[in-house]
């Protein structure tokens, strides 16, 4: 972050509020804005506030699926932004009804709140998968592939979170609110500080002893994101939509269509594709483990496929509950799935601040010290160094 | 003579022997040079390269004529700086003003040296120079203008590093230095070839625009060899990997070459090895300016050896044993693939990153990055030769036939495919069950007249239990097995007799 110092003169963003603040993402957005200086003023907006809040950082509790509640918060606040994370969890979940109201209809009503109170900008933290089908290989796919959704969307999150985003980019330079702008930001594999869904399962996986298999030739490459850099890239996304609507009120011509990114998606990652199975390494190998590479078995995408099913059946056959392999974790780890991810370059100046490297050591050092992984030596836990 | 060892060598790698024959009986210059028409200088200069030049001399033989007889001479005047640096025997004050002064002695016909040691295995090219600066005369003024530029810079930089009693005596210390010795040595030569290449108007004139690219070919051929040399510099007393690098491993370069650090030796070899793997897209950016066939072999394929010169280094402890180098069978089927166009040249250093990955172990410290630098290279390819786009995403993926607000209603022929698709899905599912079925069927069956002629599965089940997995061998086996089964199911046993 050598990039932005507090000191420098850099225009203020203003009064910023974000909702999902106290989330995964939320969280390194308010502190990321908030170890930067780049706001007059943040406010943090969730469902439960913080448990580890950021100094100087205002904390509301509110429900943004409640349109009452939010235009009036709005009213009161007169946020200049609008970061837009909050979402529920996609794994854990399977609740139609929650994904549908949260993603959508909160979506939809932050974006009518915003319109009204007179906020400049909205950024939408969408997803990467909008563009996947859950099967097909991604090989450096860009923001010109079609969005999947529906029927042909197996994730019904994914959905959710594709209908969400095409709302806000329809919502940008209205005929009744021309002079609100809007962007989307669609992070691959977000792992990092205070992550839950991606380090602390992997793992568990080392706890659980199964380093020493590999599923497929692992020559498929997967784009994973430290968090910080999905919230530097929200930080670039809100301070170049925020200049666009400057130019427009100091009368400029509107940014080119090469160049503009209000109305517009982009995809964020380390911009380091890595064989999938290299990144599980380096996450085990971070914990300890010191398995070598001609200790490793590996099983072909077939074979994976065939004990997965056979799994499923038995496990299905006597009501066991969920088995240790399904079919959809075999054909993600089989998976090519990595983006070019040049238009956030050119258009936001994207560049990672935090490499894999180090996203990995830190990720995983902070999910032991919580004591999330299962399985894990629980000495590990509330244990500063090891 | 072909050798025993080779012999033996190749009846196992009938592959390579394979490559071997078909580039020796099948290759066919793009060019060939036409000897009846050279006169008797410019004969003594191809002669003069084929006694200096072991690898290069068969690739500069058959370029474009435009540019045969200047690229020859480049490499001559480069071959015979190289002659008077590495030569220990000179003093330093004759060699200095000589390196300096090269580009000038470059055009006087009349300039010979004699003063290389008698061991100096190309001290005949000096001897005999004036030949050299005789066909060098005859050359188009803007190639020799270039020709002499190089020259002079090469020989600046090479002196500046023969007087450099530091770097003498301790060798390279930083990276910025490491690289800027590459620069001298090779990355000159990137240039020089470059801006040949592109007054004779065969490589697009964007790559004058690129200098890194130019840079990274230079770079990537000299750190690969560097890294491979380590055992023949250090015996010579030369150092030119990177006190930066190795001292974070050891504390004394020749420790290195002790058994006891191995490992340490190995991740300091990566290390190194990644900072030239880094190079690699660059230099493939670099290759797809190239308008020409022959320009383009004589630029491909030194940079597919390298690559899999790096692939045969990395975590190879050999290296640090002996001198290693890739086998002449990989060599020719190296060479045929990088004389045909770019995309087969891509395919091998896919090919190359993917061994680097496969041999990668996460007890390295640089694993993530070697891994990130194998990525780079896959993607940089994607960005070349996309195997998908939007336009073109797979056939038979869903994304093909997604139905988006707004997006067209699927063809005919896609909705046939997809119909097509799915009777298959459902032919397959009921041969499945027509055949688990019937076997099933059938182990019914049997199993029930087992039962209905009075198999007792209870009493094997019961055995089982007690982990007797093997049918009973010995009468004694038998019986035991029997009173251990009829003391724990006397009832039933009863009922039976």
């Amino acid at each position: 972050m050598a990039t932005f110092k507090k000191d420098e003169k850099v225009k203020s963003l203003g009064h910023v509020v974000v909702t999902g603040g106290s989330g995964f993402l939320g969280h390194h957005i308010v502190s990321l804005l908030s170890t930067r200086g780049a706001c007059t003023k943040i406010t943090a907006l969730d469902l439960r506030t913080d448990a580890n809040p950021v100094d100087g950082v205002q904390y509301e509790t509110g429900d943004i699926t409640n349109y009452d509640a939010m235009l009036s918060l709005f009213q009161t606040l007169k946020p200049d932004a609008v970061i837009h994370t909050a979402s529920p969890h996609a794994m854990n979940n399977k609740n139609h009804d929650l994904f549908y109201n949260v993603n959508v209809n909160g979506t939809k009503t932050l974006v009518r709140a915003s319109q009204e109170a007179g906020v400049k900008a909205f950024v939408y933290t969408s997803s990467a998968s909008v563009i996947h089908d859950t099967v097909s290989d991604l090989v450096n796919a860009d923001e010109t592939y079609p969005l999947i959704m529906g029927d042909d969307q197996p994730e019904y999150y994914t959905t959710t979170k594709a209908q969400a985003e095409l709302h806000v980019l329809a919502s940008n330079r209205t005929a009744s609110h021309p002079n609100f702008l809007t962007a989307a930001v669609r992070p691959s594999g977000m792992f990092g500080e205070g992550d839950v869904q991606l380090l602390p399962p992997g793992l568990s996986a080392y706890y659980r002893g199964q380093t020493k298999f590999q599923l497929g030739n692992n020559e498929n490459l997967f784009d994973f994101t430290e968090i910080t850099n999905v919230a530097h890239a929200h930080h670039l996304a809100l301070a170049a939509l925020l200049a666009s609507h400057d130019r427009d009120a100091s009368g400029l011509a509107r940014p080119l269509d090469h160049e503009k990114v209000d109305g517009e998606a982009f995809f964020i990652t380390n911009d380091s594709p890595v064989y999938f199975f290299d990144f599980a390494r380096m996450v085990w190998a971070a914990a300890g483990d010191q398995t070598q590479p001609s200790q490793v078995w590996a099983i072909s995408k077939d074979i994976g496929l065939l004990i997965a099913t056979l799994m499923e059946w038995i496990f299905w056959i006597f009501r066991l509950g969920k088995p240790n392999l399904t079919r959809q974790q075999v054909k993600y780890t089989c998976m090519t799935r990595y983006y070019n991810i040049d238009k956030a370059k050119k258009r936001l100046g994207y560049r990672p601040v935090v490499g894999l490297d180090e996203g990995i050591r830190r990720g995983v050092k902070d999910a032991l010290y919580r004591g999330v992984v299962v399985g894990q030596p629980m000495d590990l836990k509330g244990k500063k160094e090891q | 003579m072909v050798s025993a060892k080779s012999a033996l060598y190749y009846a196992t790698h009938v592959n390579e022997l394979r490559a071997i024959i078909q580039w020796t009986t099948w290759h066919n210059p793009v060019h060939e040079r036409n000897e009846a028409k050279e006169c008797e200088t410019l004969k003594e200069c191809f002669r003069l390269l084929n006694l200096t030049s072991r690898s290069f001399a068969a690739v500069i033989k058959e370029l474009h004529p435009e540019l045969l007889v200047p690229v020859c001479l480049f490499y001559l005047a480069l071959r015979g700086l190289d002659t008077i640096e590495d030569d220990m025997t000179i003093d330093i004050e004759v060699k200095e003003p000589l390196l300096r002064q090269f580009d000038v002695h470059l055009e006087d016909e009349s300039w010979t040296f004699d003063g290389n040691g008698p061991n100096e295995k190309d001290r005949e090219l000096l001897v005999k120079f004036d030949v050299v600066a005789k066909e060098f005369n005859k050359v188009k003024e803007t190639y020799r203008a270039i020709i002499k530029d190089i020259t002079k810079r090469m020989g600046n930089g090479m002196a500046d590093y023969a007087k450099n009693q530091d770097h003498n005596a301790n060798g390279v210390k930083t990276i910025k230095e490491y690289e800027l010795y590459c620069h001298y040595v090779a990355g000159l030569v990137g240039e020089g070839c470059t801006r040949l290449f592109v007054e004779a108007k065969l490589a697009n004139p964007a790559l004058l625009n690129r200098p890194e690219l130019m840079e990274s070919m230079g770079q990537f051929l000299q750190q690969t060899n560097i890294i491979r040399d380590i055992r023949e510099d250090h015996e010579d007393r030369r150092y030119f990997w990177p006190k930066e690098v190795w001292s974070k491993y050891v504390t004394e370069f020749g420790d290195l070459f002790l058994p006891e650090n191995k490992q340490k030796a190995l991740n300091c070899q990566s290390e190194m090895i990644l900072m030239a793997l880094k190079r690699a897209d660059e230099c493939l950016f670099y290759m797809a300016g190239v308008k020409e066939q022959s320009v383009f072999n004589f630029v491909a394929i030194p940079q597919s050896m390298a690559i899999a010169t790096l692939e045969l280094c990395f975590q190879n402890y050999d290296m640090f044993d002996r001198n290693i180098k890739i086998t002449k069978g990989t060599a020719c089927s190296l060479m045929m693939e990088s004389t045909q166009n770019l995309q087969l040249v891509c395919d091998v250093f896919r090919r190359y990153a993917r061994k680097i990955h496969r041999k990668n172990s996460p007890r390295d410290p640089h694993f993530l990055e070697i891994s990130i630098a194998c990525g780079k290279i896959e993607r940089f390819i994607e960005t070349i030769f996309p195997t998908q786009t939007a336009k073109t995403l797979s056939a038979g993926s869903s994304a093909t036939s997604t139905a988006v607000a707004g997006r067209p209603p699927l063809s005919e022929a896609e909705a046939e495919k997809r119909k097509e698709d799915e009777e298959a899905k459902w032919d397959v599912i009921y041969i499945m069950v027509a055949v688990f079925g019937t076997l099933g069927l059938i182990s019914i069956l049997m199993i029930g007249a087992a039962w209905f002629f009075g198999a007792r599965f209870d009493l094997a089940f019961g055995a089982l239990k007690n982990g007797n997995f093997l049918p009973p061998k010995t009468p004694q086996e038998v019986s035991s097995v029997a009173s251990v089964v009829s003391s724990k199911y006397e009832g039933a046993v009863h009922s039976e007799l």
